[in-house]
């Protein structure tokens, strides 16, 4: 099929992509066996050779006229959903992340390790406990409903749980210590003496930020990026919590195949796109992301 | 004031200057009392020994720290309270700072480029910059790919690029060997007579001050305690932190016999008498020991008997261009003689008596 072969051709040319295979080869292997065989009667698989499970992750057969082949829209919103909710979270991940990051970093010495450590707490707990007690939050009689009601400053509830919003509240909150920690760690290293340097200069605050402070963090940015945008392509728990079936992510449509839809060779295709949206993301991100520092040396 | 034109010769002016760092039990009087005024267009030096606070006053004229009392005016106008981004003062730091991500070209265009100012002008003052300092063959360097010579030259053409009224120089050559420390002193000398701007230079090396500064203030535990020429420094130290700072110098302790004026009259151990000068601000007893210097190239050997002293040869130093000769007074006061070899005068036996004549008016009486 055409697909795939073009599928095969991104993997041959991706040595990224090659390693992460050879690393993560045993379960890998066998997701990548499964997507090409027909689904077992009571889930499992059965053996036999099959590129259906990867035809029915991006087409869909009408049942009554089976030559009328469609895209499958509800996979691809999916998918589309994943990747934005994934940026989105990123986005806002960096956006608070930045100026947390910069507040401890800029702490007296023996005070950083107590911010630190308070930006972990939150790994103490178990997730599925923290996503219920957002839930408890949010929901339409929940605390921040509840509160706004009798403050009257609404009149009904806002309709919070199972929107794309949760998702993204309960996404950000898990994954910011992940873009924190990096971030922190790229201010750490940097010389307080270059931002002086850019105030003697006559750059104003702003300036500073973004001619000196911002590309001298960069690689701290790089890696939180990195560090958030994997886990939130894969996330499972919190769509499921806080989105529901309306706001489904690609882990939980995965889940979904192994589960009551008992295909498990739809779901290891869907996987494996999975895994190809992550590595190309990855690759093209740090391609544009080190194109200028790619180049140092080329000068003398 | 030798030019005495009052406010319009006058770049900087400090007046009663304190700072305090931490509080409480753990306050630091990092300066205290600072009275200072810096005319334009003059090569100032402050100079003294590490952690006096040399960079904290600097610091303070760039913006980077506020003082805790006292006024900071630059070109008449208050600035206490200005951001650094507001002054028209330029610091060369310590460390250099360069940016790292930046090539040399951009380190150098980068005051400009935040001023606004148009493209086409950025380049062509960078490019003068860049040949002022002799680096336009490594405009498009990272600092990193450079020599300390060179991260320096790049961060002076940085700090002259926006034509600053000031500039702030700390310890900028204390980085580098002494050969191209010596190049860079003529060089920053050229650049600020070539530019006119004002330099505040900041070193611990008396002989860098001496050299190359129009005036220079002595510090000491963030106090200034003298503030002259480089002539009136080395010949006329106050105080005997001062003398002792600069250059090499004999310290003696002598009896005041009479007072007149702005000179008084000291017994020599020997029973001679000299006069000498005393420190502005100083008014010896009659009668009261004071502790007097002189340097060890204003005395001379001669033979035994002449001189106003007689002291006993305890050994020399050969220094290739002069011999240091250490002696002994009559008395016990130990000091040291500097002639130049450009005879072939026989070192003076070890042990031997010999008579010291003293330049006249060189003797100068400490403060304290
Ligand atoms: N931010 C600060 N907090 C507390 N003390 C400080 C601070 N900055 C400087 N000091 C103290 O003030 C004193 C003067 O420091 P400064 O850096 O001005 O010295 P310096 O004369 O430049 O010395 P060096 O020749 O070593 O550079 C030092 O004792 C230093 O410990
Ligand atoms: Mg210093």
């Amino acid at each position: 099929m055409k697909r795939d072969s073009h599928r095969w051709k991104w993997i041959l040319v991706s040595p990224a992509l090659l390693v992460l295979i050879l690393a993560a080869s045993g379960p890998l292997l066998i997701v990548a066996v499964y997507s090409f065989l027909s689904p077992g009667n009571m889930g499992g698989v059965a053996w036999d050779f099959s590129t259906d499970a990867w035809f029915r992750v991006f087409f869909k057969r009408d049942i009554f006229e089976p030559e009328n082949v469609t895209l499958n829209a509800d996979h691809l919103a999916v998918f589309q959903r994943t990747i934005w909710l994934s940026l989105q979270t990123t986005v806002i991940c960096a956006a608070l992340g930045f100026p947390t990051a910069w507040f401890i970093a800029t702490r007296p010495a023996n005070r950083r390790m107590i911010w630190l450590f308070l930006i972990t707490v939150p790994f103490w707990t178990n997730l599925l406990i923290r996503t219920f007690a957002i839930q408890e939050m949010i929901r339409n009689t929940g605390t921040l409903n509840t509160a706004l009601l009798w403050l009257g400053v609404i009149g009904e509830p806002i309709e919070m749980m199972y929107t794309d919003f949760a998702v993204l509240l309960g996404m950000s909150y898990v994954f910011l210590p992940l873009m924190v920690l990096p971030l922190y760690a790229a201010m750490d290293k940097l010389d307080f003496r270059l931002v002086e340097a850019g105030y003697d200069l006559y750059a104003s605050r702003f300036q500073v930020l973004r001619h000196v402070i911002l590309p001298l963090v960069k690689p701290g940015f790089i890696a939180g990026s990195i560090l958030v945008f994997i886990p939130s392509i894969g996330a499972y728990v919190t769509p499921r919590v806080l989105g529901g079936g309306r706001s489904m992510m690609m882990g939980n449509l995965i889940g979904l195949q192994f589960g009551q839809g008992r295909n498990w060779p739809l779901g290891s295709a869907l996987a494996m796109v999975l895994l190809v949206i992550v590595v190309v993301a990855l690759v093209f991100y740090l391609r544009i992301t080190t194109r200028e520092t790619g180049g140092r040396d080329g000068q003398s | 004031m030798p030019d005495g034109d009052g406010q319009s010769g006058n770049e900087i002016e400090i007046e009663a200057v304190g700072k305090v760092f931490g509080q409480g039990d753990t306050a630091f009087h990092a300066l205290s009392g600072i009275d200072l005024t810096i005319r334009t267009g003059e090569f100032f030096t402050l100079l003294g020994p590490s952690g006096c606070g040399k960079t904290t006053l600097l610091r303070v004229i760039a913006g980077f720290e506020h003082p805790t009392s006292g006024r900071l005016r630059i070109k008449g106008q208050d600035v206490v309270g200005q951001a650094p981004n507001q002054r028209l003062v330029n610091t060369v730091f310590q460390n250099y700072a360069l940016f790292p991500h930046m090539t040399v070209a951009q380190n150098i265009g980068f005051g400009l480029k935040m001023l606004g100012r148009p493209r086409a002008e950025i380049a062509a003052t960078t490019d003068e910059m860049m040949h002022l300092v002799k680096m336009e063959a490594m405009a498009a360097r990272k600092p990193s790919e450079l020599s300390g010579g060179q991260q320096q030259r790049v961060a002076l053409a940085r700090a002259l690029a926006p034509r600053p009224r000031v500039l702030l120089l700390d310890e900028p050559l204390s980085a580098l060997d002494l050969k191209l420390r010596k190049e860079m002193q003529t060089e920053l000398k050229r650049l600020q007579v070539e530019t006119g701007i004002t330099f505040v230079f900041v070193t611990h090396d008396q002989e860098e001050a001496l050299t190359m500064s129009d005036r220079l203030a002595v510090m000491n535990q963030g106090r200034i305690l003298q503030l002259g020429s480089p002539h009136e420094i080395y010949h006329a130290p106050t105080e005997r932190f001062v003398a002792d700072f600069i250059g090499e110098t004999n310290f003696l302790t002598l009896n005041v016999i009479a007072v007149q004026g702005r000179g008084a009259d000291l017994a020599l151990p020997g029973g001679r008498t000299i006069a000498a000068r005393v420190a502005e601000g100083l008014t010896p007893a009659v009668g009261t020991t004071v502790s007097a210097v002189i340097r060890p190239e204003q005395a001379r050997i001669v033979p035994q008997g002449t001189g106003e002293l007689s002291a006993t040869v305890e050994g020399a130093v050969f220094f290739g261009t002069d011999t240091h000769i250490h002696l002994r007074l009559s008395d016990g006061q130990p000091f040291t003689v500097r002639r130049q070899n450009n005879d072939d005068l026989a070192d003076p036996a070890k042990g031997e008596t010999v008579g010291l004549s003293l330049t006249p008016g060189a003797l100068q009486v400490l403060r304290g």
